[in-house]
């Protein structure tokens, strides 16, 4: 296809996408904010401003710093349309991040292409209205279903969702950047063996191990740019 | 009427229902739109639709742990509550643990249905819903302008590579293996100055094992022709590890 009419298509897309997406937020904002006092008007029993203000002070110490972090993190991963409906739609790191990862493995497409914002928005769209029909099912059919939910048999399985997604994850990421594993893993396995009362911060400490990732990776990517330069110079002197 | 059939009641679920019901289509438009826009520049359809395939599958099992953390906050603050943080917006890690902090402000000594008041469950109802919304805040204010850069300006080199891939594969690595991490200090850990075991190995074995069945799904998908196989094999990786999981509970 003509790179200037597929420039075209996905500008006017992208547009397209920024303006449904702040729109979508911005109601999908009021309607959470708006929906414990249209509870309250139900039940008669409007939230107690005071309560809420010392409450949130706690919470907000906590979880603002880690919702900026996420923000920067997870936009470029997610790209425009897989962003905004991830942030709607949330559980980022147990289930939209690594969707959209794992579809872009798939699809095989490029970090900030049109492809891979296609494929991200698709898939986390997907992931999205998956997760919205299980969980209504669930909710409509919680009666048969929570005996078997519940089983004491079956709970080490639903507790360790995560580090089995992870497990998974871990086989194909830690083989394409296997020379980048070492470091991190050893650092952040030492520091919860020796500090485990940093376990509980481990949300916050991914960032010091990603940032130990990239800056590895950006010291090897350096290095093997330095060498093609200098073997693309070699043959075209040779030519 | 008992506090938790209030609740439970209807308008509660038309609410929650209602507003599950907006994110929903706006997904709908979403997936539409980049179908066509794939489409619309060149894409393979097959491609997109295995999209779709392996992200559909891919959800299955952490929607049924989401779906379990709304079954266990639902004790306390009924379905239509939990039902909508954990569908919107909401993170499982994030609810049970802003719920306890809520319900401790509002002057309850834990989230306990004994204790519990129509004006304490709206209160813990805005205190979950304001607490997490930062990320979405900044998204709609900020999305278009920072999403761009990486758009935009692709950090080419002058060999022609590009640094966005790898530092994309190196921020996941750094994230698994900070979990990992994790699951290998809640088992073995410094206590008063002398490596302890602490039994929780269940994390460990689950990530192993689904390691390995992801090792023998790869080797499948891509040495034996198998490649529809890909679309199933971290669910499948998953179940592995979950149920040597369940069999380790059960034999230790």
């Amino acid at each position: 296809m003509d790179i200037n009419r597929k420039d075209k298509i996905f500008h006017k897309y992208n547009e397209g996408t920024h303006l449904i997406g702040r729109i979508g937020l911005a109601i999908g904002i009021l309607l959470l904010v708006g929906s414990p006092f249209l509870m309250g008007f139900a039940l008669d029993a409007m939230p107690n401003l005071s309560a809420f203000a010392k409450g949130l002070g706690k919470i907000a110490l906590v979880y603002i710093p880690s919702c900026i972090v996420e923000f920067l993190i997870y936009t470029p991963m997610l790209g425009a349309g897989g962003g905004y409906l991830a942030f709607i739609t949330g559980n980022l790191i147990n289930m939209k991040i690594p969707c959209a990862l794992n579809a872009k493995e798939i699809a095989d497409t490029k970090t900030g292409t049109p492809e891979n914002e296609i494929v991200s928005t698709l898939s986390i769209a997907t992931s999205s209205l998956v997760t919205t029909l299980v969980i209504a099912l669930g909710v409509m059919l919680i009666i048969p279903l929570r005996p078997i939910l519940e089983a004491e048999v079956l709970q080490p399985a639903f507790n360790n969702v995560v580090p089995a997604l992870f497990g998974a994850m871990a086989t194909r990421y830690f083989r394409k950047g296997k020379q980048i594993v070492a470091i991190p893993l050893v650092l952040m396995s030492l520091l919860f063996v020796f500090v485990p009362s940093m376990i509980s911060n481990v949300a916050i400490l991914m960032l010091v191990s990603g940032a130990i990732a990239i800056a590895h990776a950006w010291l090897r990517f350096k290095k093997e740019s330095k060498k093609i330069d200098v073997n693309n110079q070699n043959s075209n002197e040779e030519q | 009427m008992k506090i938790l059939d209030q609740l439970n009641s209807w308008p509660l679920f038309l609410i929650s229902g209602g507003i599950i019901l907006f994110v929903a289509l706006l997904s709908i438009v979403f997936m539409v739109r980049a179908y066509k826009a794939g489409v619309a520049i060149g894409m393979d359809k097959t491609k997109l639709r295995r999209t779709i395939t392996s992200s559909a599958t891919f959800t299955l099992l952490p929607s049924v742990s989401i779906l379990l953390g709304v079954i266990a906050l639902s004790g306390s603050l009924g379905l239509p509550l939990p039902w909508l943080r954990l569908s919107v917006i909401g993170a499982l890690h994030y609810e049970t643990s802003v719920a306890d902090i809520a319900a401790k402000e509002v002057g309850l000594t834990g989230l306990n249905i004994s204790e519990m008041s129509p004006e304490a469950f709206t209160t813990i109802a805005l205190l979950m819903s304001v607490g997490i919304i930062w990320g979405v805040v900044l998204m709609a204010v900020f999305g278009k302008s920072y999403s761009k850069k990486f758009q935009s300006k692709p950090n080419v080199k002058k060999s022609g590579r590009s640094f966005g891939d790898d530092a994309m594969t190196a921020m996941f690595i750094g994230l698994i293996t900070a979990y990992i991490g994790s699951y290998i200090g809640q088992f073995v850990q410094l206590q008063k100055g002398s490596l302890v075991f602490t039994g929780e190995y269940l994390q460990l074995i689950a990530l192993i094992f689904s390691a390995i069945a992801m090792i023998i799904f790869e080797y499948f998908s891509n040495k034996k022709n198998m490649s529809w196989l890909e679309n199933f094999s971290i669910a499948g990786s998953m179940i592995v590890g979950m149920a040597a999981a369940v069999v380790c509970g059960i034999i230790f």
